[in-house]
């Protein structure tokens, strides 16, 4: 049995390796910006809750299943981000900041599936959405969602991942 | 090294990494490099530039984008008689064996997996420079 088939008849939510591959992705992006990374403690929420006000989304698909990864900031710290990464100050969430989050997410989701498919997972090449604003964000997703936490020593990010099966 | 009269394209849907690159371009010295948002907007100016008697020397080009993707203006360039030489640069966060499989037989003259630094920009110039003219960078 594939990778893919055995991810379609596992929970994904509680898929170590999809959640390592998308931890490894986000720890190594964020880094290469410049900032320093801690992870946190991965939990489950039963229905979908915005945790940033401002996401980069991507569709996944892998054989059957159907899901969102999205990746989410605070305010604080993608500001504090993208002044280590872009040497850029910003105060305001601007197309500046979205294109930067739609940049970010497009890295992490394309470490984490290289990782993912050479272990024969199966996910296509998708294009971020960028999203502001958390009501808008919640609008995008509807049940239990796997959520990754992060923080650097100037705010919270996450990786939310929710499931359509 | 390539002379700072070097003419890039740099390609990316991103704005934000289309800036990065200008970026170390210009810390390495060039000037000339202009945009595009992806191979729907490139290849007319690529097409342009060269009937103009100005082309690009250099292309440094996402893949995935909307509209047309990095390896399908790659495989434009290297169909077209007068263009084919190009040397083209595909710098993307898709690090697939069967991706970077896919853009050598496309013909990419060398490939930089996203996140990078000015430092792999560089040397992979420097690498280019040195395979298109035969001699150490």
């Amino acid at each position: 049995m594939s990778a893919a088939e055995k991810l379609g008849q596992g929970n994904p939510l509680l898929d170590k390796r999809l959640v390592n591959a998308f931890v490894e992705g986000m720890v190594e992006v964020i880094k290469s910006t410049g900032t320093e990374v801690k992870e946190g403690k991965p939990f489950v929420e039963p229905q979908f809750e915005a945790k940033g006000s401002i996401a980069g989304m991507i569709g996944m698909v892998a054989g059957d299943m159907r899901g969102t990864i999205t990746i989410s900031f605070d305010d604080s710290s993608v500001f504090h981000i993208l002044e280590n990464w872009l040497m850029e100050h910003h105060d305001q969430i601007n197309d500046e900041v979205a294109d930067a989050v739609g940049e970010l997410t497009n890295q992490i989701y394309g470490k984490a599936k290289t990782t993912l498919n050479e272990l024969g997972y199966g996910f296509e090449m998708a294009i971020p959405t960028v999203i502001t604003g958390g009501g808008k964000i919640k609008s995008y997703h509807d049940g239990a969602t796997l959520i990754l936490p992060f923080t650097c020593d100037n705010g919270n990010f996450f990786i939310e991942i929710t499931v359509e099966r | 090294m390539f002379p700072e009269n070097t003419k890039f394209l740099v390609v990316d849907d991103f704005a934000t990494m289309r800036k990065i690159v200008k970026k170390v371009l210009t810390q390495l010295g060039y000037k000339n490099i202009e945009e595009a948002d992806d191979g729907n907007t490139a290849w007319p100016m690529i097409k342009d530039a060269h009937s103009n008697g100005n082309p690009y020397d250099i292309i440094i080009s996402d893949w995935n984008m909307p509209g047309m993707t990095g390896v399908d203006l790659l495989k434009n360039v290297r169909g077209d008689a007068n263009l084919k030489e190009m040397p083209f640069v595909m710098v993307t966060a898709e690090s697939e064996q069967k991706n970077i499989v896919e853009a050598v037989k496309a013909g990419v003259s060398d490939y930089i997996v996203k996140p990078f630094n000015a430092n792999t920009l560089k040397t992979k110039l420097e690498a280019l420079y040195s395979k298109h003219n035969g001699q150490a960078a």
